[in-house]
């Protein structure tokens, strides 16, 4: 009893021989190994529930024999082709058949990721220590010694000792259960066979990632009959390979938690999405286009200050502020390394209808939280803007060259009285809409709510900060 | 031989639970791991070569055989050594119902499913937070991704909000195995996605090539910056080439969909599950870092998808078991047959899917071309250019590949000009230019305003090129 397919019909299209008998060169290890997947599969019960992924190498073809869903993977990838598979359809049985060329070197990355998350996929390692599929390359599993097409003198020092992976595999917190395990005698096979069908069932009970490593026989590129292959592995290999169980904490591991079909409902998916259904007021008569200065058909603002001082969110609010009133508007940061520590800019551009460059390179109205900003920023300022600037970090600042008007905020000050110097982005904030007339204060404070809305604690702290800010430029 | 070997073992076999073996000699490739398995020497090295394979199977003597079972579990080859319930050509009596290929049916495909969702206000998000948005809204629940900026806000948002709705986010070991990752969703019939940036992109290569060749859906948000090398994080549009030309290996393509708005993030993004699906294809959202990192305003669709599943899933179901994902053609022919059913869906997919927006371009006489956020720059250009009487227009590709050229070619009879304004070294001209040529038209006057490096074409920097294409003599006037 078994999951192979009755007839072969991938293999070749199954006409003949071929619709029987595997493509695998006589003795060779890998049969079965796949004999044992296919009949851990049947026992088990969970055919229909099977994927097999078929790796780079000799088992490339694992999809002709084994009736159950397949996927091909790329050479290496078939731990991550594994790990998608199951998050995708957490109930199939996902199993990654892979050989050492694939797994152990080109793939070291994919499979010590899938190991050490540990989620419930079986991984068949066929460690043969050659390229089969190539023509006998070295293997990261290649012996000391062992002469191979790309090691004619034998493995060399300058070529690495093997790569022992069920051992590097077993150390890792991911895994419940790591063996390894050959195919030499009758003994072994049943053990291999075992430890195939168990690595399958601790899938099957949702405990957690398996990994078998098989030592199996490459008859061709050992240049040795298929009897003389089974003394080899087990009179060379097994001394670097040992064999045995390396890790198993199947028993006390706690299953994984049932896994959740995706959620789809339309009330949950705009809830998660931040969809407000509630109107925003608006407080604008009409777009502010000649409140200062010459305005094209948008208004462009820079806030500039050291990161932390908050000129993102108040940037932000801006925006926000706009959106509301039905305008478009745009926000773009600055980002990066460059917004790490040092200064930390924004642009913001608003529009009647639509905002075409979000870039700010002549702001109308600047907000400068700090000396360099203003230094950096201010002549850039288009003719009959503003500048506003913290007064209580910048109390004296060189005369500006161009006509501008600048404003002085003393943010940091009225913060700090205010107990709470973070705010000063909202005192600033509200001296940019006292001292431009931008839009009604109603504007800003209904964005800072928004912006607020899981922090209600603070809501009453910016409101006073927004005017103290906005009272101190009144008048000016 | 085996017709005469085969009397007595069924005789035995049905007086015992355990079956004896016999040896199907075109199905035994001789290797001889049975005879060391069989401690009763019960099988020999044969002398007769099969004439069917060209080896020598093994002869079998079961006159001491006690139904042990330990020559099958030393047989490599599924039907070499049997037990006994077999018929003399091999073809087991069934015991359970078994699957041949071609004898199972074709599962139904589920088809997506639409819901409405409930009315609201505009969000006020950036762009690439409104790209994630997009993805969910159209039904992905599954995320693989690896950090790079400036594409890394996407990937934290799908970290955060996944989980409310019972998807999955997994930050891959690199953006090698998050594309691989991909495909093994993709394979199962799922939607997923992964946000990247320019040299993540250049590593997911390979598995889009794959993706192609083995014909998986899935998203990938590529955020474009300054290259090459390690160059920089600012915003680029330097990946033109790779996606519509360079998807790894092969005769390869997929649909290339560039947003110049946060907007369109969303729009597109949803869009290209749709397309991604539609054509069994990975689909490339492409943008540039400042589209992505814009906040701006994005206005929620009325309906969200409920994806269903396809019939070709490799779903880990009864109904799916018959489905193979692999992009292996081993045969020239089968390959080449293969290859011309993907160009003949290149070419359903050139016809059906071009997209672009033309901004007043009916009457124009010079049209500027660009897409991602220096097109916004370009229609501001556009509309100073005409307060000044040039008669310009813009024409913005939606669709890179493909190029809509049905759409450029009734503009270009009148204009004869093009100015294409781009943030590399003409990826996007060389993409117009192919489509011209294919087309058969005739190549206009074209000049190009590049910026590169992380800076993009300023609205000033393109009101100036094109006076000074729209009016040369004014301009020798002044030089
Ligand atoms: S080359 Fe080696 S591994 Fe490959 S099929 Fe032949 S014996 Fe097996
Ligand atoms: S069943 Fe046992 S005794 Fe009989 S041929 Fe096989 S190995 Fe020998
Ligand atoms: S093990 Fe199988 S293939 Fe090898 S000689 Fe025996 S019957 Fe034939």
């Amino acid at each position: 009893m078994s999951a192979f397919y009755e007839r072969f019909d991938r293999h070749d299209g199954g006409e003949g021989v071929k619709g029987r008998s595997t493509h695998y060169c006589p003795g060779c290890g890998h049969g079965l190994a796949h004999k044992y997947l296919a009949e851990a599969v049947e026992s088990l019960g969970v055919q229909n529930r099977t994927v097999a992924i078929s790796p780079v190498g000799c088992a490339v073809f694992l999809y002709y024999y084994i009736d159950a869903g397949n996927v091909q993977a790329a050479h290496g990838r078939a731990s991550a082709v594994a790990l998608g598979q199951k998050l995708a359809r957490p109930d199939s049985i996902v199993v990654s058949y892979q050989g050492d060329g694939d797994l152990a070197s080109i793939g070291l990355a994919e499979i010590l990721q899938a190991a050490q998350l540990g989620i419930p996929i079986t991984v068949i390692f066929v460690n043969n220590a050659i390229y089969g599929m190539t023509g006998g390359q070295m293997a990261p599993t290649t012996l000391m010694g062992q002469r191979t097409a790309t090691s004619p003198e034998g493995r060399g020092r300058l070529m690495g000792e093997p790569l022992r992976m069920a051992e590097l595999i077993a150390q890792l917190d991911g895994p419940v259960y790591v063996e390894r395990v050959a195919l030499y005698d009758n003994k072994q096979r049943v053990k291999a066979r075992r430890a195939i069908t168990k690595g399958i069932r601790l899938q099957v009970e949702n405990r957690g990632f398996a990994f078998v490593e098989v030592l199996s026989e490459c008859p061709l590129h050992l240049g040795l009959t298929p009897a003389d292959a089974e003394r080899w592995i087990k009179e060379k290999m097994l001394p670097v390979f040992p064999l045995g169980v390396k890790k198993d904490v199947s028993a006390s591991r706690d299953v994984w938690p049932a896994w959740k079909a995706p959620n789809m409902d339309p009330a949950a998916v705009h809830a998660v999405v931040g969809g407000a259904t509630d109107r925003v007021p608006r407080f604008c008569t009409r777009f502010p286009r000649e409140l200062w200065g010459p305005v094209d058909d948008d208004i462009a603002l820079k806030l500039a200050g050291a990161g932390g001082d908050g000129a993102q969110t108040a940037a932000m609010i801006v925006a926000r502020a706009a959106i509301n009133e039905g305008f478009d508007a745009t926000h773009i940061p600055s980002y990066g390394p460059e917004s790490r520590g040092g200064t930390s800019y924004a642009d913001v551009r608003i529009a009647e209808d639509e905002v075409l460059s979000p870039a700010a390179p002549r702001p109308n109205i600047l907000l400068a939280f700090n000396a360099p900003s203003l230094a950096k920023f201010e002549p850039l300022v288009a003719d009959g803007g503003i500048a506003i600037y913290d007064s209580t970090v910048v109390p004296d600042p060189p005369r500006p060259a161009d006509a501008i008007h600048r404003v002085p905020v003393a943010a940091t000050a009225i913060a700090q009285e205010l107990g709470r110097v973070t705010v000063k982005n909202t005192v600033a904030l509200g001296a940019l809409a006292a001292a431009t007339r931008l839009f009604p204060a109603e504007t800003f404070l209904t964005a800072i709510r928004q912006a607020l809305g899981d922090k209600p604690a603070l809501l009453e702290l910016n409101e006073r900060a927004f005017r103290l800010g906005a009272a101190s430029v009144c008048g000016r | 031989m085996v017709a005469n070997a085969l009397q007595p073992i069924v005789r035995m076999a049905a007086t015992a639970d355990r079956t004896k073996p016999i040896v199907v000699p075109d199905y035994c490739k001789g290797c001889g791991r049975c005879i060391d398995a069989c401690e009763h020497h019960c099988i020999e090295p044969g002398r007769d070569i099969d004439p069917a394979t060209g080896l020598v199977p093994v002869r079998i003597h079961l006159e001491h055989c006690t139904a042990c079972g330990l020559c099958f579990d030393a047989c490599p080859e599924p039907y070499g050594l049997r037990p006994a319930f077999f018929d003399a050509e091999g073809s087991e009596r069934p015991r359970v119902a078994r699957h041949d290929l071609a004898g199972t049916p074709t599962p139904e495909p589920i088809p997506d499913a639409v819901a409405a969702l409930p009315p609201g206000q505009p969000l006020v998000i950036k762009g690439v937070y409104a790209s994630a948005v997009g993805a969910i809204l159209a039904g992905c629940r599954h995320f693989f991704g690896y950090p790079i900026t400036p594409s890394t806000e996407g990937a934290e948002l799908m970290a955060r909000l996944l989980p409310h709705l019972d998807g999955q986010f997994v930050q891959a070991v690199s953006e090698v195995a998050a594309i691989n990752m991909m495909y093994g969703a993709g394979a199962a019939g799922v939607r997923a996605t992964t946000f990247t940036s320019s040299p993540g992109f250049s590593l997911m290569l390979e598995g889009l090539s794959y993706m192609v060749g083995a014909t998986v859906p899935g998203v990938v948000v590529n955020v474009m910056r300054g290259g090459p090398g390690l160059g920089n994080i600012a915003p680029g549009q330097s990946d033109i080439k790779l996606a519509c030309r360079g998807l790894g290996h092969g005769d390869t393509h997929a649909i290339v969909l560039a947003p110049s708005t946060p907007q369109e993030m969303l729009d597109l993004t949803m869009l290209a599950f749709d397309l991604s699906f539609k054509y069994r294809n990975p689909v490339i959202v492409l943008a540039d870092g400042y589209v992505a990192q814009m906040t701006g305003r994005v206005t929620l669709p009325r309906t969200m998808v409920r994806p269903g599943v396809p019939a070709w899933a490799v779903a880990g179901d009864e109904a799916h078991r018959r489905n193979l994902i692999t992009s292996i053609y081993l045969s020239e022919t089968e390959l080449e047959a293969r290859n011309e059913r993907l160009f003949a869906k290149y070419a359903r997919i050139t016809d059906a899917e071009p997209r672009a927006d033309l901004f007043q371009c009916d009457d124009a006489e010079l049209l500027i071309v660009a897409c991602n956020t220096p097109a916004r720059m370009a229609k501001g250009a556009v509309r100073t250019l005409r307060a000044q009487g040039v008669k310009a227009g813009l024409f913005r590709p939606l669709t890179l590949w493909p190029f809509p050229i049905c759409a450029l070619a009734p503009v270009l009879s009148r204009a004869r000009r093009v100015v294409v304004v781009e943030a590399s070294d003409g990826q996007l001209e060389d993409e117009m230019r192919l489509a011209i040529s294919r087309a058969d038209l005739a190549t206009p006057s074209i000049t190009s305003v590049n910026r590169y490096g992380g800076v993009l074409p300023s609205h000033d920097e393109i009101v100036s090129r094109v006076i000074g294409v729209a009016r040369p003599h004014a301009l020798g006037a002044t030089a």
